[in-house]
């Protein structure tokens, strides 16, 4: 997902879900200063980089596949990108290695969606947004891993767009070039995508790589082979899956709020959305690369308020102005915080069920957050 | 590519470099024996290497034989290398000429395999291919005047070498995951 969603359409759920402006706004902008919390930028605000929650693209050239660098980049891409939908899933007759690697694969409604959102209740509204990024990406990112992983993420030639053509819809093969400088032709299905590399590891298989940037348009439908499936052709319904994804924010957003009494999987909050239905659904559907202006307009008419930008160094001075106490009461300072918790309770999720591919958590991850929230 | 493969690339382009002018300034017995012994090393441990990933991992994956199908292959031409030792410095030159212009072929279908899949960096694979096909076709020309076929050799090999550092430094594209 892009910033059309995780900002703006992240805004407009908020504010269905009851949140004010500005609350609204502070939501949306941490849901996606996730996309961009690198250890580099980290770095330059002098921040902790155990709190990093993305790698940007010359990091994760840099980065090493050992199994110590595997591990990293499998903490944060499975954390805040690809959460794990079935940690114990069960895939017969396969090694320990595929098997660890095939139970990272993403997808919604998974055990730890919940506790992500249980996990955000009772905490600043910067929890809030990380974990709205993190329920919408695991309907954009589902089956696949944030591991590198050739055997989980691969894909190839077999793949069509489905385009609505009268009641039904008609294929056409998608086409996929290299060239990262041109931007994906929607007219001719021509979209970028990663190299093929043989090697298992390589970070050109980490993710939806492989399949370029379709997980990311809420327009598209296509069907494919993932690589784990066994030969079965998958079909991505992204329109119906970001609608859900959607509704799905607005109903967890009322949970953290306390309008509801529970977060459950597969519950979603349709109601709230059904006197805008045909307007979400035309933004969801219409075909451009960036649907930003469009969810703005909506957030706009619906709170009556000017929705700014998103602005990457919008809180820096204050953060980095901060005395060294007074951090964590800054708005990134309750961001690192709440990104620290959310991975170390993933990272700890992925080593109880035996698998080390995220390695181990670090105590303090989790009684860092906790004492912080005590003072 | 990240760092260490751009260097481990680049080390082994400098191998190949390193061997194809042993092969310019001193064709000896040695010299055939020293290539010989890499190549087998090399072809043993990138087949064993591919079959156990394929028994541990891609057998579930889409597409998944062809690691297995390459394993095999790659180890039955290291044993076949590994055989050539006590045989004339003909029969080695040949082979090593074969499995040069082998290599081309299956370059220039792997260029024709990513322009249909992909828009890509096919061009530059499927020149190399063809040069490396043609100076295998040139070696077995000139396989009687062993010097001439061995000064072709040479060239091929360092060819192939540079092309492997140029790749070493290009910019390979990377999907940026939001």
């Amino acid at each position: 997902m892009q910033e059309d969603f995780h900002y703006y359409a992240t805004y407009c759920a908020a504010f269905i879900a009851g949140y004010s402006h500005k609350e609204s706004l502070d939501i949306a902008y941490s849901a996606q200063f996730v996309d961009v919390c690198s250890r580099t930028l980290l770095s330059k605000i002098k921040g902790p980089g155990n709190a990093a929650t993305t790698q940007l693209q010359l990091e994760l050239m840099d980065a090493r596949t050992d199994p110590v660098g595997l591990q990293d980049i499998t903490r944060i891409w499975s954390s805040f990108h690809f959460l794990p939908k079935d940690l114990f899933a069960e895939k017969k007759k396969c090694s320990r290695r595929y098997r660890n690697k095939y139970r990272l694969i993403c997808g919604p409604n998974g055990d730890l969606v919940v506790k992500t959102v249980e996990l955000a209740k009772g905490k600043p509204i910067q929890s809030v947004g990380i974990a709205m990024h993190v329920l919408a990406d695991t309907w954009a990112h589902a089956n696949f891993a944030g591991t590198p992983s050739l055997v989980i993420n691969n894909t190839n030639y077999v793949f069509y767009e489905l385009i609505p053509e009268g009641d039904g819809f008609k294929e056409r093969q998608i086409k996929f070039v290299h060239k990262k400088s041109v931007p994906d032709d929607l007219d001719n299905s021509v979209y970028t995508n990663s190299l093929y590399q043989s090697n298992e590891n390589s970070i050109m298989n980490l993710g939806h790589g492989r399949a370029g940037h379709l997980p990311d348009y809420s327009f598209v439908r296509y069907k494919y082979l993932p690589a784990w499936g066994e030969y079965g052709e998958i079909t991505k319904d992204n329109p119906s899956d970001y609608m859900k994804a959607f509704t799905q924010m607005i109903y967890a957003m009322k949970y953290i709020r306390g309008i509801n009494q529970s977060f459950e999987i597969d519950k979603y909050d349709t109601e709230a959305i059904s006197q805008w239905k045909e307007r979400i659904q035309g933004i969801i559907e219409k075909r451009q690369l960036l649907a930003s202006e469009d969810w703005k307009a909506f957030g706009e008419e619906l709170s009556g308020q000017v929705i700014e930008d998103f602005a990457i160094d919008k809180y820096f001075n204050e953060y980095v102005s901060a005395n060294k106490k007074d951090k964590d009461e800054t708005y990134l300072g309750k961001f690192i915080r709440g990104a620290i918790a959310h991975k170390g309770m993933v990272i700890d999720e992925i080593g109880k069920s035996g698998n080390k591919l995220a390695g181990v958590a670090r105590g303090s991850f989790l009684n860092r957050f906790f004492r912080g929230n005590q003072k | 590519m990240t760092i260490f493969q751009r260097i481990r690339n680049i080390l082994i382009g400098l191998i190949m470099i390193l061997i194809g002018l042993i092969f310019l300034i001193n064709p000896s017995d040695e010299a055939y024996i020293l290539v010989i012994g890499v190549l087998f090393l090399g072809l043993t441990i990138k087949g064993i290497k591919d079959i156990i990933f394929y028994i541990t991992m891609a057998r579930h994956m889409v597409g998944g034989k062809i690691i297995l199908f390459q394993g095999v292959v790659l180890l039955d031409f290291a044993l076949l290398t590994g055989s050539l030792s006590n045989v004339p410095k003909i029969y080695i030159l040949l082979y090593l000429v074969l499995i040069n212009g082998f290599a081309g072929i299956v370059e220039v279908l792997r260029a024709l395999e990513s322009k249909k899949e992909v828009d890509g960096p096919w061009k530059m694979k499927f020149s190399h291919g063809i040069v490396n096909f043609i100076l295998a076709l040139s070696c077995l020309i000139f396989i009687r005047h062993n010097n001439t076929a061995l000064i072709i050799y040479s060239i091929g090999l360092i060819y192939s070498a540079i092309m492997r550092i140029i790749n070493s430094f290009r910019r390979t594209t990377f999907i940026l995951i939001e």
